[in-house]
């Protein structure tokens, strides 16, 4: 199953099953996304909006908030197996996301179990710049039909 | 700079309202303009008993505390330019929907030292909230890591 092509929110368990995936490509990004992400989620951290802050701490400029991209992987997440389904969500920040950059969310079911009547899915998630490099590394267990 | 004598210090309670407006501001932010994650009518039509919240919902806590983001920061002694956000996990216990009203208690879980890739030497802090709704039931934990570069 490919998330984009889910055209409604799933409010119940769908089914998976191991080795099924998420692919889904997010951007170009621009500096008005950062500035809409800090409207939204109140983190106005000046290195993600200010490029003479982000320039004299020695960046070449602003990039996104980790939290944007998370996100973004997280609304990916939600429309694949269900918002309400998700049990756990773990992600680690391994790069940057700059101006113009293109993202690719990728997720896998690595293996589902059976515990009583319960199936939990384990999920292993990516966001990638068009570089091929990573940003997030992320897991998350979520309960399947 | 970051000193060790924070490990368990708390971070004072805040209470946030998970309101129509921003929740339609985030799931916009993030690309996704789907009305379910706002409007009560199109949830329902979705088959959902509320609206539904993207799971990084909580972060619309920075709204409400001084300072937001930046105020948490300099709650516990970080320089602004050099912190950065390496790692966030969530448990979700009970659903978190339009119309919530969230408390979160904080506290510094842990504060070490370690060496960076390009040999400079880092701190990392890490932050753990318990998120209640307002009926008393833990809706969400979740643990932050924050990295603060050497200079």
């Amino acid at each position: 199953m490919n998330a984009t092509d889910t055209a409604v929110l799933p409010a119940t368990p769908v089914t998976l099953a191991e080795g099924d995936e998420l692919s889904a490509s997010v951007g170009p990004l621009t500096r008005t996304d950062f500035v809409r992400y800090a409207g939204a989620s109140g983190d106005f951290h000046p290195l993600h909006h200010d490029e003479v802050y982000a320039r004299a701490a020695g960046l070449p400029g602003v990039f996104g908030m980790g939290m944007l991209h998370a996100g973004m992987l997280g609304v990916h997440l939600a429309r694949w197996v269900g918002p309400e389904n998700i049990r756990d969500f773990s992600i680690r920040f391994t790069g940057q996301v700059w101006p113009g950059d293109e993202l690719a969310i990728t997720g896998r079911v690595e293996r589902v179990e059976t515990v009583g009547r319960v199936r939990t899915a384990h999920l292993a998630l990516a966001v990638a710049r068009q570089t091929g490099d990573d940003v997030i590394r992320a897991t998350a267990t979520a309960v399947v039909a | 700079m970051i000193d060790q004598s924070i490990v368990g210090k708390e971070i004072p309670p805040i209470s946030f309202p998970i309101d129509r407006s921003k929740l339609a501001e985030l799931s916009k932010s993030f690309g996704d303009g789907d009305p379910v994650w706002w409007d009560p009518a199109a949830a329902r039509a979705a088959g959902f008993e509320g609206v539904p919240t993207p799971p990084t919902v909580t972060v619309l806590i920075n709204h409400w505390r001084d300072g937001g983001v930046t105020g948490l920061m300099e709650s516990i002694g970080a320089d602004l330019a050099r912190v950065l956000h390496g790692e966030a996990t969530w448990e979700f216990l009970i659903p978190v929907r339009c119309g919530d009203e969230l408390t979160a208690r904080q506290f510094v879980a842990d504060v070490s030292q370690r060496q960076g890739k390009r040999g400079g030497a880092m701190t990392l802090v890490k932050i753990d909230t318990e998120y209640t709704n307002q009926r008393g039931e833990l809706a969400v934990r979740r643990t932050d890591t924050l990295i603060e570069r050497e200079v």
